[in-house]
Formats: structure tokens, C-alpha cells, sequence
């Protein structure tokens, strides 16, 4: 009887899980069931493959060697959009000539995938982290831009008009107002950037870099590495997973308080 | 007088042509009278517009186009077939939520287009390579959307259906399905932005034809005009795809336009 309220108290875990090890364990057991042709079999990996190629990539350093080169394209391509978005959305929020003036910029870019720039790039950057660092940058900057500015343009009127009848000037009411208001928005904007500059790290290291995660991944799937290329993928993947739920947690305790969602692009 | 009514109440239109106009024409004016052109780094709206009226007018760039809308609606069809089958189950049965909720969620987070390489080697250069990384990247806004969207069905009015006696056909088609719509084409959105990056990384990473292919090779060959018309024509495709599903979205639910599930 204790099984059974347990089971029914944590099914959600218990499936969640359960699919994913009966889908690794399926993975693994392929070869046991079916012999792949010639051909197949050298683009075929079995999950302990994987982890031992892990293993062994993680012992003679070569993970960390690539992990820092991406983490370092990564946080000043997402630094620097921090830097750039949050103050111009900011800007673009409160005032409308600057709103008109750039808006055409902004929807087309951010409807446009960046990507497409990254030949161009490479070209003026050169291949390494400049380049890189820029096709990150292009990614991330416009979720945070256009969140931010969505959050100031959703403060609350009544609450600019008394900040102002008491006379703060347009610093203090940022400080006071703004900001605080706007944060859950530009939290929001942070969590699609991140899942943006990962993208960038990845493409830009694909064409752009002799060096990092994505090139490790690129050269190894050239070579028929695939355990090696399973080994960066899922290390991408962990990565952007712990990234978005440590910004959601961020969100939800900053977003408990307000009643509507926050408008994500 | 009139001119100036007509800037008050267009004001954002105005300034926003003006401000268009303004950087291109510095732009061409910069690189023509003060600093000369390197025609290998850079290159001016002149320039490009010539490149331009040649591409259109030659038949490669519709050929190049053609070859990659080819491998964009394989993809993408098999992404809607897959995708809103499943968020339907997903959202209508509590079990197959549970079970398949926490992996489809790592699927979706995750940057799959590091799977590009492998999927090129695998599958080759061709159609199929191409539409798979495609379809891998837009299937889950399409799964997670219509979830979200059977997720959000008033319950009420489900009941309601029951009460009346109404069939599982008349509670799908009069119920769920209009409730869902909304999501559904805000997944498509979506999804049309991130199987433009499969079908151009895809292309960038090994290809003999296509758009994203035409760029990558204009960048080797140091032909930036010709880059640049590759570039703004799949900016322009894009653009005009995801504003097309933008409207849509503001007409068959104007109440939450811009709203996104995750």
C-alpha cells in the first residue's frame, strides 16, 4: 500500500525519468537485437560508448581545454548584450523618437536569424573569439533589448505620475520606477538570450574557430567520432538546461508577486 | 499645415523611413567620399544593388532558393505532422505529459543544431540532411505550443459539450481545436525562425547549392555585394514569414498576441 501512494505522490518524477532510462537503455541495446549494415555502424554510438569517450576526453584534458574557449566566447558575447540591450531598451522604452528612430532595426533583426552574418564575420574578425564573441552578441542583444523595453513600457502610468509630481527627475524615476518594474521582463529576455548565445557559441564555433566545444564537435563529426560528438552535444545540452532553470527559478521567485506573465519574444 | 498633421500622426512611421534612409545613404556617402573602399572587407549600397538587379535577373539565386525552400517545407511539414500529434496527446493525457514532458523540455532547451554536422554526414549534403535538421529544430515549438494550447481549454466549456451530449468529434472540433489555434501559430512562428538557422547552418556546414550555401561562398571568394543580397534576402524571407504569422496570430486571437509559451 506504501508503494502505491508513493507511486501515485511522485508519478510525474517516476515517468519523467523512468522514459528517459528505458529510451537510454533502448539506445544501448541495439546492438544486441539488430546488426547494422557496414555503413550504418560507423555512424553508430551506444551510450556507454559515450560515457566512456566522456571519460576519457574529461582525463587527458581535452574537454577542458575547448570549455573554456566557449565559456569565454559565451560571457563577454552575453556581457556585452547585456551591456548594449538593457540601456537601449531602456532608452527605447522611455523615449519614442528613439523607439521610431530604431524600431525598424530592431523587429527586422530580431525576426531575421542572425546567423546568416556569421560568413561576414569571419571575414572581418578573422577565426577566433572575435567573431564569435560578435555572432553571440548579434544573438543575445535583441530578446534582452526587446524585453526590457517591453517591460518599461508596461510600468505602471500611476506610479510614473506620482514619482514625478514629487519631483524626481528621469534618473530617479529609472532608479525608483523603472527598473524595479521592469526587472521580471528583462529576467525573462535574460533566459532567451542565454538559450540565443549558446546557439551563437555553437555555429560560430562550427566555421569560425579552431578551438572550443563546437569545434570539437564539427572536427569529430568530420573524423566519424560520433561517441566524441555525442560527448559535446550533451555537454551543450546540460549546459543549457542548468542555465534556463536556474533563470526560471530567478524568474518565478522574482514574478511570484505580479499576476500577469511576462511578454517574451 | 498639412505636412505637419501628417508627421503628428505618423510620427513613427516617418522617423522610422527617415532613419532607414539616413544610414544608407551615409553609408554609400562615407565609403564613396571619404574613405575609399576596400572592395575585399567592405562594400556600399551601390554596389549591392547592382548585385542585386544581377542575381535577380540571373537564374542561380532562384535556383539556390529553390533548393532550400525544397529542404525548409520537408522539414517543416514533418514537423507539424510529428509536432501536433503529439502536443495534443501530451496535453490531452496526464500520463504521456509526465512521461514525456522532462525529455522533450531538455530536447527543447538544448541547441540541437549541434547535431548539424553529424546529420550532414549521416544523411549527406543533399535534401534529406538538411530537412532532418529542420525538422529536429522546429518540431518541439509545434509539440510545446499545442500542449500549452489543450492545456489552456476552458474546462467549463468542455463540460458544457459533455452535458449536451456532444461527441469526442465535437469536443475536439468545437472546443480544443479553436482554443488551441492561437498557440499553434504562435508555434509556427517560432518554428519558421529556427528552421531558417537549420536550413542555414546546414548549408554553411556542407552544401553544393542552396542560399545559406551562396552566402558562405560569396564570403570565401571575397564577393561582398553578392553576400550581402544572400544576407537581406533571407532576412526579407524571414521577416516577412514570421510578421505573415504575427498577423495571423493578432486576427485569430487578437488577446494575446505576442505572448509566448516558453
Amino acid at each position: 500500500m506504501k508503494l502505491k501512494t508513493f507511486c501515485t505522490e511522485h508519478e510525474s518524477f517516476i515517468l519523467g525519468t523512468g522514459f528517459i532510462v528505458i529510451l537510454l537503455a533502448l539506445w544501448e541495446s541495439v546492438p544486441l537485437w539488430y546488426t547494422l549494415p557496414k555503413g550504418m555502424a560507423l555512424f553508430f554510438t551506444t551510450p556507454s560508448k559515450v560515457a566512456a569517450a566522456f571519460q576519457q576526453l574529461l582525463i587527458n584534458g581535452e574537454i577542458e581545454k575547448h570549455f573554456y574557449v566557449s565559456a569565454i566566447a559565451f560571457l563577454a558575447g552575453l556581457g556585452l548584450s547585456i551591456v548594449v540591450g538593457l540601456p537601449l531598451g531602456l532608452l527605447m522604452g522611455r523615449s519614442q523618437t528613439l523607439e521610431a528612430l530604431l524600431d525598424p532595426y530592431v523587429t527586422s533583426f530580431n525576426a531575421s536569424p542572425r546567423i546568416v552574418w556569421l560568413p561576414l564575420m569571419i571575414l572581418w574578425f578573422g577565426i577566433g573569439i572575435w567573431s564569435k564573441i560578435v555572432i553571440v552578441f548579434a544573438g543575445a542583444v535583441f530578446p534582452l533589448l526587446i524585453n526590457t523595453y517591453a517591460g518599461v513600457k508596461n510600468v505602471n502610468r500611476v506610479l510614473v505620475n506620482v514619482v514625478r509630481s514629487f519631483g524626481a527627475n528621469e534618473w530617479q524615476l529609472m532608479k525608483v520606477v523603472v527598473l524595479p518594474n521592469s526587472l521580471p521582463y528583462i529576467i525573462a529576455g535574460l533566459r532567451l538570450a542565454i538559450g540565443r548565445a549558446i546557439l551563437g557559441v555553437v555555429v560560430g564555433e562550427f566555421f569560425g574557430s579552431s578551438q572550443g566545444l563546437g569545434y570539437m564537435i564539427a572536427s569529430a563529426a568530420t573524423n566519424y567520432k560520433v561517441d566524441v560528438v555525442f560527448v559535446g552535444v550533451a555537454i551543450f545540452m546540460a549546459l543549457s538546461v542548468i542555465l534556463t532553470l536556474a533563470v526560471k527559478q530567478l524568474e518565478s521567485r522574482l514574478a511570484s508577486w505580479r499576476p500577469e506573465t511576462a511578454k517574451t519574444f | 499645415m498639412n505636412a505637419k498633421d501628417y508627421y503628428t500622426e505618423h510620427r513613427r512611421l516617418v522617423l522610422g523611413v527617415f532613419s532607414v534612409i539616413f544610414l544608407v545613404a551615409a553609408w554609400e556617402l562615407l565609403l564613396t567620399y571619404v574613405f575609399p573602399v576596400n572592395p575585399f572587407f567592405f562594400t556600399k549600397p551601390s554596389l549591392i544593388a547592382e548585385a542585386f538587379k544581377e542575381q535577380v535577373q540571373g537564374a542561380k539565386l532562384w535556383h539556390d532558393l529553390a533548393i532550400s525552400s525544397r529542404a525548409f517545407l520537408w522539414g517543416f511539414s514533418f514537423a507539424v505532422i510529428v509536432g501536433i500529434p503529439l502536443g495534443l496527446v501530451m496535453g490531452w493525457r496526464r500520463r504521456v505529459e509526465y512521461a514525456l514532458d522532462p525529455f522533450l523540455t531538455a530536447m527543447y532547451a538544448s541547441p540541437l543544431v549541434a547535431l548539424a554536422p553529424l546529420l550532414i554526414i549521416v544523411f549527406g549534403v543533399g535534401v534529406l540532411g538538411k530537412a532532418a535538421l529542420v525538422f529536429l529544430l522546429s518540431v518541439f515549438p509545434f509539440v510545446f505550443n499545442v500542449f500549452a494550447g489543450v492545456k489552456s481549454t476552458d474546462a467549463l466549456l468542455i463540460n458544457v459539450i459533455r452535458s449536451f451530449g456532444g461527441t469526442d468529434k465535437d469536443l475536439y472540433f468545437k472546443v480544443i481545436l479553436p482554443s488551441t489555434m492561437p498557440y499553434l501559430i504562435a508555434g509556427a512562428r517560432l518554428a519558421i525562425g529556427r528552421g531558417l538557422v537549420g536550413i542555414i547552418v546546414g548549408e554553411f556546414y556542407a552544401a553544393s547549392e542552396g542560399i545559406g550555401f551562396a552566402i558562405s561562398q560569396a564570403g570565401d571568394t571575397y564577393r561582398l555585394p553578392d553576400m550581402f543580397v544572400g544576407i537581406i534576402i533571407l532576412s526579407v524571407i524571414a521577416v516577412v514569414l514570421t510578421e505573415a504569422m504575427r498577423r495571423l496570430e493578432l486576427t485569430v486571437a487578437p488577446w494575446r498576441a505576442g505572448e509566448e509559451v516558453r
